[in-house]
């Protein structure tokens, strides 16, 4: 009887939502316990609230710089002798409310920010208050990840008195292009003309990008699909390989370039780059999660094992070969390759920039403009496809 | 006795001659992974394989490699006491960058999961930023820069609690700890990626269920549903940081100087770099670059067999 009297008191869910239903279920057969429905948030009511929150805030704020100022003003005028009266020694107290309301108007954003991105019920097991605090935490270490870049960005971007001024400000106060033009006139000074440069990395990311594709996915489409003796063996090894660093196999990877006459050739770059394993490795990976049939019909049709490659695998793994593209350029831009190029008109746009960069104090503008060239081609990249990258990288796991 | 060994010896012949009539079969299968496997064998088999040879002989390139057993390796231990503090440094660095970065990279793909969507993008990027911008640790030799102008000295300065810059770059005393926190900076890579894009797809209804059965906090869930599901992620990154916190060379180089104050920031590739490519003595560096690698390999077993207990 008693339990038919509780079973009233449950509402049934009002949507679709598997977890509602389970927990509808769960509630009537008595293993879980009844919780007070709580309501859906009010979006306008709780917007005008946070407004009221805010703008008490500012007040608080201006209203502590208005008398901030007021008194330094007056403690001025003592100290200068033109009125009389004793120092005001509250400004401290003022300072305190400015940070204070800072601080909380920081906090409360992000409240607004935890309750806006979840405006309907909040999800089974998750609290509100350790929302917020990990949100805060991954807030504070954001900043930190951030605040070198920021910054190198801003010194790039400050004229040279401010480079040296104590103490340092981050951001500049009268923003100049001086860097970037400084720079392209040191560029247009050196021996060897610069767009030869630009020329050689171009060429050497190009190529081997392009040779890494075609000769990785070949690879890896017969890897995934096909069971032959000694494929799991030869996986097994590149999955080794892909923690051997280019300095653990530098020295006698020269030894064995000069052997074969490579050394001071864009080939010494661009031939390992082919065989880079994170390439054969994530290809692998994903091209494992086509459906075989799609390979079975093909061979049914009468297609070759070329054309079945070519036609129909790589057209259905564009997320995988932009993803190792992206990956193989970054690599590639990055390299200056010092060690196996000796001749000056091919060495690689990087290592001049950071021949630029070694130039000392004097090139202190410069070598800031050079760390955000460098930097920007990369994170454009990779911002412009990371959803593709993130797609392949789902399929990246290691199995036993 | 001998009956069984014939049976494993005739078992393991028809074994062979089966996948030999299975490799003439897919004849083609080879032929597409012909030109990848030739150019791996030269480039990452083949330098393994010299560098053990070449870790026994005295080799300068001039002269030919001359056998010499195992002196370097004796060397290295007695003789090189710079060697002695590489490794103390590498396994300083390797021990709390590696498992810290890999732990703060799940950390903050796990944070991130639950973002809408837009946020979650801006995040990704923020969070993977510096591993991508190659070169971009060098703004942190303005601010660890030993003089008043460094940013670091400076704010200390102002608030009072140096009294003198202090020479973070080039005191023996600060060097390690400033490179920690630079590669951590870095730290968030290709496996933080993984994680993220693997915790996009352990299946909803795991959740559900796991709330039915009685699981109460996110703490649980994640040790009972996401980390099992997550495993080949967490393999994968453990690769990862295994490569990366060992593989400690372009930061203390650009940073601390080459060579560094009293050996301070010398690890065991700058170590193998200052002999190949300085000295021109192949076949110590070679030894060096073998240890390395041999440790790496170990401390990638150790980690896989402890990952593999994760959640069960």
């Amino acid at each position: 009887m008693s339990s038919k009297k509780k079973i009233q008191h449950i509402k049934p869910p009002e949507t679709n939502d598997r977890v509602d239903q389970l927990r509808y279920l769960a509630q009537i057969r008595g293993e879980l316990p009844v919780e007070e429905e709580k309501p859906r948030l009010n979006v306008k009511k709780f917007l005008i609230i946070s407004c009221i929150v805010l703008l008490a805030l500012a007040g608080a704020f201006l209203l502590a710089t208005v008398r901030l100022n007021a008194i330094n003003a007056y403690n001025a005028a003592i100290e200068a002798g033109t009125i009389t009266g004793e120092i005001d020694v509250t400004a401290s107290t003022w300072i305190l409310v400015r940070v204070l309301a800072l601080v909380l108007a920081g906090v409360y954003a992000l409240f607004m920010l935890v309750k806006l991105a979840h405006p309907k019920r909040r999800k089974p097991n998750r609290s509100f208050w350790g929302d917020l605090g990990i949100y805060l935490l991954m807030l504070l270490f954001a900043v930190a990840m951030v605040f070198p870049l920021v910054f190198s960005i801003c010194s790039a971007l400050k004229p040279l008195d401010e480079l040296f001024r104590f103490p340092p400000k981050v951001f500049p106060s009268h923003v100049t292009m001086d860097n970037f033009s400084d720079l392209f006139v040191t560029m247009s000074q050196s021996w060897i003309p610069f767009s030869r440069y630009l020329m050689n990395t171009v060429f050497i990311t190009f190529v081997g990008t392009f040779g890494h594709v075609v000769i990785a996915s070949m690879a890896a489409f017969v890897l995934a699909k096909y069971d032959f003796p000694g494929g799991k063996l030869f996986f097994s090894v590149v999955v080794t390989a892909l923690m051997f660093s280019g300095y653990v196999t530098g020295i006698p990877n020269y030894v064995i370039m000069s052997r074969m006459g490579m050394i001071d050739t864009y080939w010494a770059i661009i031939l390992p780059a082919f065989a880079a394993p994170i390439g054969l490795f994530l290809m692998k990976q994903f091209m494992e999660g086509l459906p075989t049939a799609l390979i079975e019909a093909a061979h049914i049709d009468g297609a070759g094992e070329f054309r079945i490659f070519w036609s129909i695998i790589m057209p259905n793994v564009k997320p995988a070969w932009l993803t190792i593209i992206i990956f193989s350029v970054q690599h590639l831009w990055n390299t200056n390759a010092a060690t196996v190029i000796y001749s000056e008109e091919k060495k690689t746009l990087v290592y001049a920039l950071q021949q630029i960069q070694a130039g000392g104090i004097a090139r202190t503008g410069q070598a800031a403009a050079v760390t955000v060239i460098v930097m920007l081609v990369p994170i454009t990249i990779f911002i412009l496809s990371q959803s593709q990258i993130l797609e392949t990288m789902a399929s990246s796991g290691l199995k036993d | 006795m001998q009956s069984t060994w014939n049976k494993y010896v005739r078992m393991k012949r028809e074994n062979m001659k089966y996948n030999l009539a299975k490799a003439k079969k897919m004849k083609v299968c080879y032929l597409f992974l012909l030109p990848y496997a030739a150019l791996f064998i030269l480039f990452f088999i083949a330098p393994i394989c010299t560098s053990i040879y070449y870790g026994f002989t005295y080799y300068n390139i001039l002269e030919p490699p001359k056998f010499i057993g195992f002196q370097n390796y004796v060397n290295l231990v007695l003789q090189d006491e710079v060697f002695l503090t590489a490794v103390k440094n590498t396994f300083v660095i390797a021990v709390i960058t590696g498992p810290l970065g890999y732990i703060l990279s799940f950390l903050f793909a796990w944070f991130i999961n639950e973002l809408p969507r837009w946020l979650r993008t801006i995040a990704v990027v923020v969070f993977y930023a510096p591993s991508i911008a190659q070169n971009a640790y060098y703004i942190f030799s303005i601010i660890f820069r030993g003089d008043a102008y460094g940013y670091l000295n400076s704010f200390l300065l102002q608030f009072g609690l140096i009294d003198a810059p202090l020479l973070w770059l080039t005191d023996p005393r600060y060097i390690l700890p400033v490179i920690i926190v630079v590669i951590l900076w870095m730290s968030m890579g290709t496996g933080f990626l993984s994680f993220v894009a693997g915790l996009q797809g352990v299946d909803r209804s795991m959740y559900e269920a796991g709330y039915v059965d009685g699981i109460r906090n996110r703490w649980q869930e994640l040790y009972y549903i996401t980390l099992p599901s997550m495993k080949p992620m967490l393999l994968f990154g453990a690769v990862m940081a295994i490569t990366q916190a060992f593989n400690v060379c372009d930061v203390p180089r650009a940073l601390a100087g080459y060579p560094s104050t009293d050996y301070a920031a010398r690890t065991i590739v700058t170590h193998l770099f200052d002999y190949g490519f300085s000295r021109f003595e192949m076949g110590y560096a070679s030894a060096i670059a073998t240890v390395l690698f041999l440790v790496m390999i170990l401390c990638n077993k150790v980690i896989q067999n402890a990952l593999r207990k994760v959640g069960t």
